[in-house]
């Protein structure tokens, strides 16, 4: 008997402003999304993690963002109180992710609220994975919104493979240092995702990253920020059940890969354009190659530039 | 033997340090910064006197200390100077000299009057690639210079190297910092061309963008005009471009009656093999007990080594450094001219 599980729906948009909201509203209505009555709170969280704009593929395009408040106003009224959310992270200060990548231009102009998740209320919450108890500071907007849409970018990452809707609630944690978790990196991904639950995750691939940026042109869509990675590991050319923090995330049943449908656009045509990372390429060989760095700056004693300077 | 402090362990200021380690007759002695981390490594570097603040240093300086090399933020210049050379300290400074050219010429009179040498981190002149062009040029096999082409454009400031830190507040200050990429970019490009020119320049025309919305320009265009030749350049510069090291966006082209050069023709065509090529050099040097080249394995930064050592060799035997205080006003002169000129074009 078939399993159903969770849908995905993918859609091809131009990238312009109109395309990108008709692409927001039939991947909604390809996924069946009923938003529940009486919201009047919104939370956007897009992935703005580095100073780097959006066509370089690290960062969620504003455009997006844009399209979303106006579905949101379309559905829920023009009245509904909409907040564009992100936290500090060690190397990113929001409020000049803010400025830099255009969403404070962005805020003014649809008049929203930008809002640091670092200077919001925190609830300290922990969670075991596995044999392990992290602790988190959570923002209490983001538990008390009645909408928690997530626009995360799709990309490739050295340390976890992939990144995409599962780590862009990762960085909803409060605390600047994120770099404290980087060693049991796979487990806080997965352990925020046991705290945090997006209701709505819509993702940025109009630019999308890999070996380098691509115009995918594609928006993806889904309630189950499970199933959107394992779709996007798929378009990255990763066997999602061999990324380490799918593994974790199945066996601490934050989400379930039976019967993920996608509907909407073919995978394999965003598959075949994406461009996946070569085997020779220094991501694959990140550890090995600062190893023997390591190794021959300290028989020569030579100097690290600084580019390379803590690896 | 020279003994040498480092006013500032960030980025700048750590390579310093760490170059001057593989500098013969050098011994490091003083380092300040604010971060106790910073400071245990130059701890562990074998330096003695350590600091959290630069005046406690350059108003007490050990009595052995010849010379000093500040690599603090731009707004810190003028003043940690003018210390060093009242404690009779001959000074090595990281670009830009000063923010402004007012305070430029502060520094100027201020190394007249106290006849220490003052050597500013001009680096660009002292890439591989831009002594030997600089040698084609004077040979006269390129004939007579007519335009140059100068580009850097790369992450700027804003990014991270391979571990995310903080980017240093400053940068987003306006005030503190005094401009954006031609001051940070231009500032070399600008030099180039009157290095190669062995003259003086002014602004034809210039432009300057803020794709980043801040209070600083991150894309600048500048046609320069040598006031002593015919000679044009074009100054093409930017923060916008996410590049990974060791890709390296500069290039200087010269144009010349007889022909052209491109540094990208003095580039490693596989920077990755350079590096394991330069890296292996190295390794055998130290096993045979000679010097290492340092940073060789970047094609690029060893720049920052052969600035310094020019500079310890002028301290050491009483040479002017070929980068006077005068380059570094000049250079900042024509920055000024740029932002006045791209004021005009935009209103």
């Amino acid at each position: 008997m078939e399993i159903m599980g969770e849908i995905v729906s993918l859609v091809k948009t131009q990238s312009s402003g109109e395309d990108i909201r008709e692409a927001i509203a039939k991947a909604l209505d390809l996924i069946d999304f009923k938003s529940k009555n009486n919201i009047s709170s919104v939370v956007i969280k897009p992935n703005l993690c580095y100073y780097w704009n959006a066509s370089t593929g690290y960062t969620t395009d504003p455009r997006l963002v844009s399209a979303i408040i106006d579905w949101v106003r379309d559905t829920h009224g023009v009245d509904t109180d909409i907040k564009i959310v992100e936290a500090d992270a060690t190397a990113m200060k929001t409020k000049h992710a803010f400025l830099m990548l255009g969403y404070e231009k962005l805020a003014a102009s649809k008049k929203v609220v930008l809002l640091n998740l670092s200077d919001d209320n925190i609830t300290e919450k922990k969670v075991k994975i596995g044999k392990r108890e992290i602790e988190f500071k959570i923002p209490s907007s983001l538990l008390d919104t009645d909408l928690f849409v997530s626009a995360p970018k799709l990309k490739i990452m050295r340390n976890v493979k992939i990144t995409c809707a599962l780590k862009n609630t990762f960085g909803c944690i409060s605390s600047p240092r994120k770099i404290v978790y980087h060693p049991f990196l796979e487990e806080a991904i997965v352990g925020i995702n046991k705290i945090l639950r997006p209701d709505l995750t819509i993702v940025d691939g109009l630019v999308a990253l890999g070996h380098h940026p691509v115009k995918l042109n594609m928006i993806m869509a889904s309630t189950d920020p499970f199933s959107v990675d394992w779709t996007a590991s798929r378009i990255m050319g990763y066997n999602p059940s061999r990324i380490k923090f799918m593994k974790i995330a199945m066996a601490e049943n934050i989400g379930n890969p039976e019967g993920i449908t996608t509907r909407g656009e073919n995978i394999e045509e965003f598959q075949r354009i994406f461009p996946k990372e070569p085997v020779l390429s220094l991501n694959h060989h990140w550890n090995l190659l600062t190893r023997l760095f390591k190794l021959y700056a300290k028989a020569t004693k030579d100097v690290i530039h600084p580019s390379l300077e803590g690896i | 033997m020279l003994n040498v402090g480092v006013i500032g362990l960030g980025k700048m200021g750590s390579l310093h340090m760490m170059n001057c380690l593989h500098i013969e007759g050098v011994e490091l002695i003083a380092a300040v910064d604010q971060s106790r981390k910073a400071l245990n490594k130059a701890r562990s570097t074998g330096v003695t006197h350590l600091y959290s603040d630069y005046h406690d240093l350059l108003h007490r300086p050990p009595p052995n200390m010849d010379a000093v090399i500040i690599s603090l933020p731009n707004f810190l210049h003028l003043e940690s100077i003018a210390l060093a050379l009242e404690a009779g300290l001959d000074v090595f400074v990281e670009k830009p000299m000063a923010k402004t050219a007012e305070e430029c010429l502060e520094i100027v009179n201020l190394v007249r009057k106290s006849g220490r040498k003052l050597m500013v981190g001009h680096s660009s002149r002292f890439v591989d690639a831009i002594q030997k062009m600089k040698s084609v040029l004077d040979m006269g096999y390129l004939g007579s210079l007519e335009t140059l082409t100068l580009e850097e454009i790369i992450n700027g400031p804003f990014a991270h190297g391979s571990i995310p830190t903080p980017v240093p507040e400053w940068w987003f200050n306006h005030e503190k910092v005094g401009g954006g990429v031609l001051l940070d970019l231009g500032y070399h490009l600008i030099d180039l061309f009157r290095f190669f020119t062995r003259g003086e320049c002014r602004v034809l025309f210039a432009s300057i963008d803020h794709k980043l919305n801040l209070p600083i320009e991150d894309s600048a265009v500048a046609v320069l005009q040598s006031t002593d030749s015919p000679t044009k350049g074009i100054v093409n510069v930017g923060w916008y471009q996410k590049s990974t090291f060791p890709q390296f966006n500069f290039r200087v082209i010269l144009h010349g009656s007889s022909g052209y050069m491109s540094s990208d023709q003095l580039v490693p065509n596989n920077v990755y093999l350079h590096a394991i090529k330069e890296g292996a050099k190295n390794l055998c040097r130290r096993i045979i007990g000679k010097r290492i080249k340092p940073l060789s394995y970047t094609y690029f930064a060893t720049a920052y080594y052969n600035e310094l050592q020019h500079f310890v060799e002028c301290v050491m035997h009483d040479l002017e450094p070929s980068v006077s205080p005068e380059d570094g006003l000049r250079t900042i002169e024509t920055i000024e001219e740029a932002y006045k000129t791209a004021t005009r074009t935009t209103s």
